[in-house]
């Protein structure tokens, strides 16, 4: 229910380059064409994603009863949302996405930037390494999160078997809260780094060469290079892997579902966590889909917050 | 291999995964739909139609293709009812899945399926949101009447009956027979006399654990923590489930001892992240003297294909109960129940169908054929079935608790129960202040008005 939609608004784009020295006139009549033959793809896309987000919002500011036949919908209201806020749960999901976002976000950002410059160097067998690295990045996120299980699992895990070989004890890493939290951070950054070094490697092999010409000239380190040259180029495409993964970290759902239904207690419930509890467990559509919308309103918040720590607008390359 | 929710047993689901299963399914159901168009169903008092097709909803009960329990069950019906058809539509093993996918069915209108087997748990949320027919409105009190005691009043909500019980389930002890035979011990009917045996076995036979059950953040742990705080005298609720009553010492009592089973090491800490599978494979792998589980645990752990171990090793009983109290302890109460989609268009066969699976014929079949405990008391009793399993022979010794899902925010309860004694377990909170969250949130969860709230 986090799904940002930017389909709309998009055929404009077939009216948007006429050939140059064409009438007003013809330009209205190619625009309205547009807009005709993209009607169908449109009014599907309003169907099957703006219908359904509308509809939760609604769902949140109402009383909910999903009975036999369908949902009875009564009054308008905002007890959804204030038993969200009266609840230890809520705020600690939020608290737990909020900080689960930044620091998986923070470290896939340095290792994948750094994963960047290093392939960017590379001559020889770059296309291999790279398909190495997408490997935990093509994989889907429930095969990861079993393999991490049978890593982190108690009793016949990898690392407890490690952990005990080199007498350290009996790790019980999904079962206890601190360790549970950083071992699921671990999977995430093990599989998303590669995405991040992807996408910042595009953004450096755009980056104009003579300028690293220049700076050579001027007699620059290579550190100064890249704190002062590299960095603030690369600032659009930074922006853009962060966005991304802020708005999938943020609806964080796979992994405690899988490696820990949100357990020890409930140290790893996310926010979907908790939203898809309320509504498919306890059948709370309404508290449901105010966590939902809730958590679609934060998740914008944020990506706006960190667009403007970057100061870009997507799209907006070189500033 | 059956479980109570068994999130790490099957395949887990991503929350889109979910949706496309829940759209398959949906459309699964739909085809079989169109197959049943035609079939009319006549005749008007309960359960006495003779020709048409019904879809079955049902999560895999045991055995796999021709000895499938439910096509077993099927192909017998049929054979007794040869104008019904029935169409089987596999459910989801994961109970929440399986209960999230027939809540939007219904509740979207659907008439398929017209029957599904439901966990017992489920009467009370499904009765409430009208999501199954009130059967005690179709069926005389005599047919309810022939089933064992206790299980007709778990499947009752507001007076009405919503689910015919098809077969039960409980908690057992399993224990290592060779051992405690060769250390000269007998089968603990305490929980202090179990925790000294482990001990005893595990320092001398050099065996890696003593006791594992199930500690995950999950339903499974209510059902464990349900028979402790029974044996040390707590109830989760009163009796109207108005009031939580988990702020009591039976219940710091029953907290505190599991985990000391933990901090003394005769359970693994790593039980605070097991499931059914998990606890019964360490105790099949040879790894551990006692074992908590459910009836499936016998053959399971005798079966060499799953497991090490040999009925020369493995021995059943009643789970023990607490230093003072009267033995046996309390086993929790799971299994399933059948429920008929009150917007079916063939409720007369829909009633056949499970007036059938509550017979004789087929009661025996789950009972001897797959060891499930039966619910119909005179096919339980029966000598046949008793002397088919050594389960099904301590069946009539053992002493029953449900689960409180008399309140139609059951699951809200749960979750308030199992998060924080899975917390408690953790070592993240002590039992009390643990407990009292749990009191918590289960005041809330039994005064919301939407479900449970969070």
């Amino acid at each position: 229910m986090t799904t940002i939609s930017s389909a709309a608004g998009q055929p404009a784009v077939t009216a948007a380059a006429p050939p140059a020295g064409r009438p007003d006139v013809n330009r209205r009549k190619l625009a309205r064409m547009g807009w005709i033959f993209a009607a169908p793809a449109l009014i599907f896309v309003a169907g099957v994603t703006i219908f359904p987000i509308l509809y939760s919002v609604v769902m949140s500011l109402r009383n909910v009863n999903a009975t036999g036949n369908g949902f009875v919908m009564t009054g308008v209201t905002g007890a959804n949302y204030s038993a969200l806020i009266h609840a230890a749960v809520w705020r600690y999901a939020l608290g737990f996405t909020i900080v689960y976002t930044i620091i998986t976000v923070v470290v896939e950002l340095v290792l994948g930037t750094a994963i960047a410059l290093v392939l960017e160097r590379l001559t020889a067998g770059r296309g291999w390494m790279m398909a190495l690295l997408l490997i935990p990045w093509s994989m889907i996120t429930v095969i990861n999160a079993e393999l991490w299980g049978y890593i982190y699992e108690g009793t016949y895990g990898a690392l407890q078997a490690i952990f005990q070989a080199i007498g350290l004890g009996h790790p019980n890493i999904l079962g206890t809260s601190t360790p549970a939290i950083i071992g699921m951070m671990v999977a995430d950054i093990w599989k998303t780094t590669p995405f991040v070094a992807i996408i910042v490697l595009a953004g450096l092999v755009m980056l104009p060469g003579d300028i690293y010409e220049a700076a050579e000239i001027d007699g620059a380190s290579g550190w100064y290079t890249f704190w002062h040259v590299t960095l603030p180029l690369l600032r659009p495409t930074l922006a853009l892997a962060v966005m991304f993964r802020v708005l999938q970290a943020f609806g964080l759902f796979d992994l405690p579902y899988v490696l820990t239904g949100g357990g020890p207690g409930t140290a790893t419930t996310s926010l979907a966590v908790l939203g898809y509890d309320a509504m498919f467990k306890n059948l709370d559509f309404g508290g449901g889909a105010a966590v939902a919308t809730s958590t679609a309103l934060l998740v914008l918040l944020g990506c706006l917050l960190s667009l403007r720590t970057f100061r870009v607008q997507v799209g907006k390359e070189n500033t | 291999m059956r479980t109570v929710t068994s999130r790490r047993s099957i395949w887990p689901r991503s929350r889109r995964g979910l949706c496309i299963a829940a759209v398959a399914a949906t459309g699964a159901i739909a085809l079989a739909a169109c197959g049943s168009s035609g079939g009319g169903s006549t005749g008007s008092s309960g359960g006495s139609a003779t020709s048409g097709t019904i879809v079955w909803s049902a999560s895999p009960i045991a055995g796999s293709g021709a000895t499938d329990t439910r096509t077993v069950l099927i192909k017998a019906f049929e054979k007794a009812y040869p104008k019904i058809k029935v169409t089987l539509v596999s459910a989801s093993t994961n109970t929440d899945t399986n209960r999230a996918t027939l809540a939007t069915t219904i509740s979207g209108g659907s008439s398929t399926p017209d029957v599904f087997m439901g966990d017992v748990i489920w009467p009370a949320q499904f009765g409430a949101h009208q999501l199954a027919l009130p059967l005690s409105k179709y069926l005389p009190a005599s047919y309810f009447g022939k089933f064992a005691p206790g299980l007709i009043q778990g499947a009752t909500y507001k007076g009405q009956v919503y689910g015919s019980p098809l077969f039960e389930d409980q908690g057992f002890l399993y224990y290592r027979k060779d051992l405690l035979a060769k250390y000269h011990l007998a089968v603990p009917k305490t929980w202090e006399q179990l925790e000294s045996e482990a001990k005893q076995i595990q320092s001398k036979a050099g065996i890696k654990y003593g006791f594992v059950w199930e500690g995950d953040s999950y339903e499974g742990l209510t059902c464990d923590f349900m028979e402790y705080l029974t044996d040390a005298g707590g109830t989760v609720t009163n009796s109207s489930f108005t009031k939580a009553t988990l702020d009591s010492p039976a219940a710091v009592r029953a907290a505190t001892f599991m985990r000391s089973l933990i901090t003394s090491g005769v359970t693994p800490n790593a039980v605070t992240t097991f499931q059914e599978p998990q606890a019964m494979n360490v105790f099949a792998a040879g790894q551990s003297v006692f074992l908590r589980n459910w009836d499936y645990g016998y053959s399971y752990a005798t079966t060499p294909a799953t497991s090490k171990l040999t009925t020369s090793q493995v021995g059943v009983a009643p789970l023990p109960t607490f230093q003072g109290e009267s033995y046996p302890g309390y086993s929790n109460i799971g299994g399933w129940n059948l429920y008929i989609n009150p917007h079916s268009k063939h409720i007369n066969l829909d009633l056949t169908f499970i007036k059938w699976l509550a017979s004789t014929q087929a009661q025996d079949i789950l009972a001897e054929k797959y060891s499930e405990i039966p619910t119909v008391e005179s096919v339980r009793t029966s000598s046949a079935v008793i002397s088919s399993n050594p389960v099904l022979a301590i069946v009539p010794k053992t002493r029953l608790v449900p689960r409180p899902a008399g309140t139609p925010n059951y699951p809200a309860l749960s979750t308030a129960i199992y998060t924080n004694v899975n917390a408690i377990l953790a070592g993240s909170v002590s039992p009390s202040a643990g407990l009292a969250a749990a009191q918590n949130q289960a005041a809330s969860a039994l005064t919301s008005t939407s479900g449970g709230g969070l």
